[in-house]
This record gives structure tokens, C-alpha cells and sequence, in this order.
């Protein structure tokens, strides 16, 4: 019940499922259950990069040179991205940790949490050196309506999950009465409820709405505008393809039952719920999209495109997790876009030039004297 | 493609048909799928091109393929991951 900070009991993690078994005690990666996230956690690891690496100065030239309607298009984006973000940063850790029984996967979460943090560093970078008074922009990110929009559609799952696990880890299991929110239901079923949606509205949060915004950066770039920030959304959505690989990961793992055999009913009774997570994320996308563009387009996107991109991306997101494609949309509207996303050229110091992953210091011990018969000095 | 095919030895040892609706196309166990679905001109999605970001996900009807190395991403029975599969045999394709 309680959580714990080291779970005093003896037993074997590779026989708990991935959630609320045994608070996790040590934390040893020898040996996983789902060597995925360890894998995971390799991967985000050799991505490291700091967003000061990236040089903005001509970003500031071309963002003056924008029309006022191109700068409320750049900035609203920039505006949701850092409000996505500021979410990512924490929520994994506050809502997961709490239940996680895996130590891979708690560490995953961990390592995952920390990259989001990377990218709200590199918003406060991007807006530092393309307008004078940052203040202005971040604190539009609270009072603007339909930024706050957005901000109840991505934390409503994670705050009900935070509230439900709040309470069983201090009263248990059962019905408890909370002062302004009445009788609050905490059984294992309401619990693991609220876990699954929430990890799809995760999937949703990375998978679809951040693709969404990444269209957006990577379209002034195409103009040659706003180089240096599409860089920096380049690296942001090479670790996003890693994240939504984990929500990926941890849905399917719950769904095929492999887990927790008590997970794949509760996906299955909540196949119709998580369809309509994805089908409402994509009508705000939509609506998001109208905002944006309400003063005009600009060349290359407007509303209608982004939208179709947003139907094209749900469909491929709903596919990679077993459901259904909702929308009529078959084809990427904006097929430039994977020139942009591809991840093997992200270049951030000249000596990555020819790798994404970059390793500092990699050197093979594996060498023998034979090895150097080569040689001639 | 047509010293491959006037090749008969090197047909029978590693080039396989690929179909894709009416199209037919013929790939080799040299690289994975999707660089040749792109030099035959069919667009494929891709962002990470190493089998973790799912994007290049297409369905695999019938026929076999394998992954010298055993990609992140989840992939599904009856789908594939073109960025990093080998075709083994003849097989028929679906975009999403």
C-alpha cells in the first residue's frame, strides 16, 4: 500500500508485472524482464545533446522578417511545445514511479522524464534568442485560452491516475470520501483503469500532437526560415520516435496479456475509450490547426493540410498499437516532412557529422598485437 | 534491375518479387526493403531508419522476411518494418 522507498521484502522482479506489483527495492539491470527498456534506456542515453550546441543567430534575423501572421504561427507553436513538454518533464515520474515494479522500466521512465527536460531547456533557449522579453511568451503559455485547451487535454489522465494513486498508497483499497469530490472508488480495477488510459493519452500526447507541431517547425524551415530551430526540433523528434516507442511498448505489452493477465481484459474493455482518446486528441489537433492559421497561411501549410496530416498520423499511430484507422486520410500530406525527421542527419558539432548516435570516447578494447600486423612505422 | 533478372544464378540465390497492389518489383537480401521501394519510386514513410520509431511500419500479407538485427519497435504479426527488414522469399505488401 504505503510506497517505500527501498521494498524491505525478497523477491524475484522478473516474476511482477510492470505495474502496481512490488514497490521496486534494488536496482540492478542484469537481468530484465522486458529487456526493451533497457534498451530504451541505452538508446536515449547515446542521444544525449544540449541545445546550446545549437547556433540560433540567424533565427533572430529571419523571426523579424516573418509577417505578423507567420510570427503568431511560429510562436503559438513554440507555445505548445513548451507547454507539451513541461507536462513530459515531470508527469512520468510523478504519476509512474509511485507504481512502477520494474527497475528497467523505473529507470526508463526516469531517463525518458529527464530528455523531456532537455527540450523545455531548449524552448527557454529558442524564445531567449528570438525575442526580447521572454516572460511575455511564457506567461501567455497560462492565460491564453486555447493554449489552456490543450493543457487540460494533456494532463486530465495523468491528474486522475496522480489523485487515484495518491489515495490508495494513503487509505488502500476502497471507497473514500474526499472533501469537495465526494466518494472517490479505489480498487485495483479503477486503478489499472486509469494507468491504461492514461499511457494511451501519453501515446497520444507524443505520438500525435507533438508530430503535429514538429510539421509546423519543420515548415519554416523548408522556406530556409528558422534554420537553427528546426535543428533543435530535429533532435527533440529523434528522442520522441524513442518515447512513443515506449508507450508503444508498455500498450501492447498490456493488451497481449504477457504482463498482467488482469491488464489484458481491462484493455480490452477499454478498446472503445482509448479509440476515443485518439479520435478527440485529433479533432483539437484540428481545431488547434484553425487557430494557428486564423490570420493566414503560410507557404507549404495551412489548416487544411495539417489537418489531413493529422488524420495520416492518427491512422498510423492507432495501426501501431492494434486498432483500427479511423480517418479516410491514406496518404502523408506533407511527405517533406521525413526528410526532416529522418534522424541520420542531425548534425549538432562537426565532429557528428556522419552519426547520429554520438559516443564520446569510443574505444574497442577487443584488439589483440595480430591486429596491428598491418602496420609499417 | 535487368542485369539482375538476365542473372539467373544470383535470381535464384537472393532476388525475390515484392507486390504491392498491381506493382511488382524486384529486391535483393542485400539491403533491407525500403532504400529499394525508393529507388523504384514508392513512397515509404520513414523518420529514424533503424527500427525504433515504427514510422516505416507497412503490412507484410504473405511471405518472409527477418531482421539481422532484432529491431526496438514492436512489430505486430502481419506488419514489417521496411528500414530494417530483409526479404527471405516472395511476398506481397500493403501500404497502411
Amino acid at each position: 500500500m504505503s510506497y517505500s522507498t527501498f521494498n524491505r521484502k525478497k523477491f524475484d522482479s522478473l516474476q511482477e508485472p510492470m505495474f502496481f506489483g512490488e514497490n521496486v527495492n534494488v536496482a540492478r539491470y542484469d537481468q530484465q524482464k522486458h529487456p526493451i527498456f533497457e534498451k530504451l534506456i541505452e538508446k536515449q542515453l547515446s542521444f544525449f545533446w544540449r541545445p546550446e550546441e545549437v547556433d540560433l543567430s540567424n533565427d533572430r534575423k529571419d523571426f523579424l522578417k516573418l509577417e505578423e501572421h507567420e510570427q503568431h504561427i511560429f510562436l503559438s507553436n513554440l507555445k505548445y511545445q513548451t507547454l507539451l513538454d513541461s507536462v513530459q518533464g515531470r508527469s512520468p515520474n510523478v504519476a509512474l514511479l509511485p507504481i512502477v515494479s520494474l527497475p528497467e522500466l523505473e529507470t526508463w521512465i526516469e531517463t525518458w522524464s529527464f530528455s523531456e527536460t532537455i527540450h523545455s531547456r531548449s524552448y527557454t533557449h529558442i524564445i531567449r534568442n528570438i525575442v526580447n522579453d521572454p516572460t511575455k511568451v511564457f506567461d501567455d503559455i497560462v492565460v491564453n485560452d486555447e493554449i489552456a485547451k490543450r493543457a487540460i487535454s494533456v494532463s486530465k489522465y495523468y491528474d486522475d491516475l496522480i489523485e487515484l494513486v495518491n489515495l490508495y498508497n494513503t487509505l488502500g483499497l476502497g471507497v473514500h470520501h474526499v472533501p469537495e469530490r465526494g466518494d472517490v472508488v479505489v480498487t485495483m480495477k479503477t486503478l489499472k483503469k486509469a494507468l491504461y488510459l492514461t499511457i494511451a493519452s501519453v501515446n497520444v500526447l507524443e505520438a500525435i500532437r507533438f508530430y503535429v507541431s514538429f510539421a509546423c517547425s519543420f515548415a519554416f524551415a523548408e522556406r530556409t526560415l528558422m534554420e537553427g530551430n528546426a535543428k533543435i526540433i530535429k533532435l527533440i523528434a529523434r528522442d520522441e520516435a524513442l518515447h512513443l516507442n515506449g508507450t508503444q511498448h508498455m500498450l501492447n505489452l498490456m493488451m497481449s496479456g504477457r504482463d498482467d493477465p488482469e491488464m489484458a481484459e481491462i484493455a480490452q474493455e477499454c478498446q472503445q475509450d482509448v479509440i476515443n482518446i485518439f479520435v478527440e486528441a485529433a479533432q483539437q489537433e484540428r481545431d488547434w490547426a484553425q487557430y494557428l492559421f486564423k490570420d493566414g497561411s503560410m507557404i507549404g501549410l495551412n489548416a487544411q493540410i495539417l489537418g489531413q496530416y493529422v488524420e495520416y498520423i492518427t491512422n498510423v499511430r492507432m495501426q501501431a498499437i492494434g486498432l483500427e484507422p479511423q480517418f479516410a486520410t491514406k496518404n502523408n500530406p506533407i511527405p517533406w516532412i521525413n526528410a526532416w525527421l529522418v534522424s541520420d542527419n542531425v548534425q549538432v558539432a562537426p565532429q557528428e557529422a556522419e552519426i547520429s548516435s554520438y559516443l564520446v570516447g569510443q574505444i574497442d578494447n577487443d584488439l589483440d598485437g595480430a591486429d596491428f600486423d598491418d602496420f609499417d612505422l | 534491375m535487368t542485369t539482375l533478372i538476365s542473372n539467373t544464378e544470383h535470381q535464384d540465390r537472393d532476388v525475390h518479387r515484392v507486390l504491392l497492389g498491381k506493382k511488382q518489383i524486384l529486391v535483393t537480401e542485400d539491403e533491407p526493403l525500403l532504400p529499394q521501394l525508393e529507388r523504384a519510386g514508392i513512397q515509404v514513410e520513414y523518420q529514424c531508419r533503424e527500427g525504433y520509431c515504427s514510422s516505416c511500419m507497412i503490412k507484410l500479407l504473405w511471405g518472409k522476411v527477418s531482421y539481422p538485427i532484432e529491431p526496438l519497435a514492436w512489430v505486430n504479426s502481419g506488419y514489417m518494418l521496411t528500414c530494417c527488414a530483409i526479404v527471405k522469399s516472395d511476398i506481397e505488401i500493403a501500404m497502411l
